[in-house]
């Protein structure tokens, strides 16, 4: 009882990290309806410039931490502008094979810049762990934890207490009647991108450190996590990627412990399967399907 | 023709069976990042009943093709009610899920002295049936090419028969499909099965061809290969995605100067020909110019006659 409950309580500290990862890919989703596989690719592409500044430069961790951001963002903004900007408003299919071919374009770009197999990632300060009666908790993942509740209440306010949010939430609902009313929708999608790009490159310095290290595979890594948290939770959902996310996390955390290494990802894909079948609209975004598609049976 | 280009060519040819494969649920209006299961279960099974049964290389395309096939239906009737990207993320689930319990599975017979089959992580070895029966390159690549015709000519031949324009009908409105009196539950089902038994034929000559297989090949970036290159080629005809496999496949891996670079250029022309063509450089309007411009020039012969 006692290791469930250890692994539970390291599966919501790290589940947080793929709750922020999921938050990127359903608030894209929320606007646009449509996936931005690159999202990972982005993460990755501003990490490995902080980290190549480190490597080469010597810069201080304050720094990396801001170049990863900054590269997200400009990395997230390119892909806006080429792959959903650019292509047709009716050819959901292109924009998303599109988002994929960036993806394969920043990770080649990645590995020229660094082409070493793993690099060590700096930390913002030193590994710790404390203990708390029988459990122990890392220094690192309980600040990811503390990081991951912060952005999601401040997301929050965003979302709903300003008039970028209120906008937001407008193209989300309904993008003709958010158009006449005079929203700007390109724009508006822009800074979107541009936000949820800085939640990704937040969220992948926090798991980077935690990791200490960084490797080719976190693209690949962060949109598979990404997606599979938001599908769990609900598309479309903020507070499902939330959910899902930390769902993930407990459900990995236990799979590894109690079954082994091999198991840990086939877990989360069986989830993620039987999730999907029987309950398409996972555990928070039921009500937004109901609303548009359940009227035509098939989701 | 020397080793390297008919070994490219081999390449090209059993990358279009997935390729075709995941054209054919496009047509139907499905994306499916995870055609790369059937690729994978078809290599699998073709290599188990060659190398650990010691049967012709056709039982073993056969028995690939029908059980690639066949779980392709079931999965496609499990996500019957899916579509979009619902049904994209469902199709990819799976697919890793088949990679990763190919990881998993341990089973070896001995033969000849020698221990074969699946072995986890360190991938199925010594799939010699072409070796073994002193086939050349060039005789293998006749018989891949010779599996695509026919693949080919029956993708042709459904195109202009009802079935073909009833999983176009799909594609663009469902519900209008079914208003017409269309079973589109059979339909589906029918589409899944046979983009599965096609992925699981060219899974079944990748097998072969390079004697062994492990599961990492089939990982979600073959699948995601796989549906560009119908989209770069274009939905209008099969021939489509032969042309993405071949600018990718071919004229890329035969440019040496670009090598490393390879994904940079690749993935910039394709982002760009998308924002141009997002249904691909042969779609359905550009292949119907093309085929009233064959049947004029045709007529006006006739007439001069």
């Amino acid at each position: 009882m006692i290791d469930f409950i250890q692994n539970t309580v390291d599966g919501v500290m790290f589940g947080s990290s793929y709750a922020l990862l999921a938050i990127g890919f359903t608030i894209v989703f929320g606007v646009m309806r449509r996936i931005n596989l690159a999202f990972g690719a982005s993460i990755m592409l501003g990490a490995y410039v902080g980290t190549w500044l480190h490597v080469h430069y010597q810069v201080p961790v304050l720094v990396v931490a801001l170049t990863t951001i900054a590269g997200t963002v400009l990395a997230g903004i390119y892909i806006e502008r080429l792959c959903f900007h650019a292509v047709r408003r009716d050819a959901a299919l292109a924009s998303m094979v599109s988002s994929f071919v960036i993806w394969m374009q920043l990770e080649e770009a990645s590995i020229h810049l660094l082409p070493e197999r793993t690099y060590a990632f700096p930390g913002l300060f030193a590994a710790g762990a404390y203990e708390l009666g029988p459990f122990l908790f890392r220094a690192e993942q309980t600040t990811m934890l503390v990081v991951a509740a912060v952005m999601v209440g401040v997301l929050h306010l965003l979302l709903h207490r300003t008039r970028f949010g209120v906008a937001l939430r407008a193209i989300s609902e309904n993008p003709l009647a958010a158009a006449y009313m005079g929203i700007n929708a390109a724009w508006v999608v822009l800074c979107a991108f541009a936000l949820v790009s800085m939640v990704g490159g937040i969220a992948g310095y926090a798991i980077l450190a935690t990791d200490e290290q960084i490797t080719p595979f976190f693209g690949l890594w962060a949109t598979f996590k990404g997606l599979i948290a938001m599908m769990l939770g609900g598309m479309g959902s903020l507070p499902g990627a939330i959910v899902g996310g930390l769902l993930l996390g407990v459900v990995e955390a236990n799979a590894l412990w109690y079954l082994g290494t091999e198991y840990r990802d086939l877990s989360a894909f069986l989830l993620l399967f039987a999730m999907l079948v029987l309950r398409p609209g996972g555990l928070m975004g039921q009500r937004i399907l109901g609303r548009e598609e359940l009227a035509f049976r098939r989701v | 023709m020397d080793d390297y280009v008919i070994t490219v060519l081999s390449n090209i040819g059993m990358i279009s069976f997935i390729a075709l494969s995941a054209y054919l649920l496009l047509l139907t209006g499905e994306i499916s990042f995870g055609q790369q299961a059937y690729f994978g279960l078809g290599a699998y099974a073709a290599g188990a009943v060659t190398a650990m049964l010691l049967l012709p290389i056709w039982a073993g395309i056969l028995v690939g093709a029908c059980l690639a096939g066949l779980v392709a239906m079931v999965v496609g009737a499990l996500t019957l009610r899916l579509s979009g990207l619902y049904f994209s993320i469902s199709t990819l689930a799976f697919a890793e899920m088949v990679r990763l319990i190919l990881l998993i599975v341990h089973v070896q017979v001995e033969v000849e002295g020698e221990m074969v089959g699946p072995a986890g992580a360190e991938g199925f070895h010594g799939i010699r049936w072409m070796f073994e029966r002193d086939l050349s390159l060039v005789q293998f690549m006749l018989l891949i090419y010779g599996l695509l015709a026919l693949v080919l000519i029956v993708l042709l031949l459904m195109e202009r028969s009802r079935l073909g324009s009833v999983f176009r009908m799909l594609g663009s409105d469902d519900l209008l499909a079914e208003m017409q009196g269309v079973d589109t539950v059979r339909y589906r089902i029918l589409a899944a099965g046979v983009a599965g038994v096609i992925a699981g034929i060219g899974g079944a000559l990748y097998a072969h061809f390079t004697t062994y297989v492990e599961p990492q090949f089939f990982n979600v970036m073959l699948g995601v290969h796989a549906l560009a290159y119908g989209l770069i080629g274009g939905l209008g005809t099969a021939f489509g995605p032969l042309i993405g496999v071949a600018i990718d496949v071919g004229f890329l891996e035969a440019v040496r100067f670009i090598q490393g670079y390879r994904m940079i250029v690749f993935g910039g022309l394709v982002a760009v020909l998308l924002v141009f063509m997002p249904r691909g450089l042969l779609d359905e309007e550009r292949v119907h110019w093309l085929r009233t411009l064959f049947a004029r020039r045709s007529h006006a012969r006739s007439q001069r006659r």
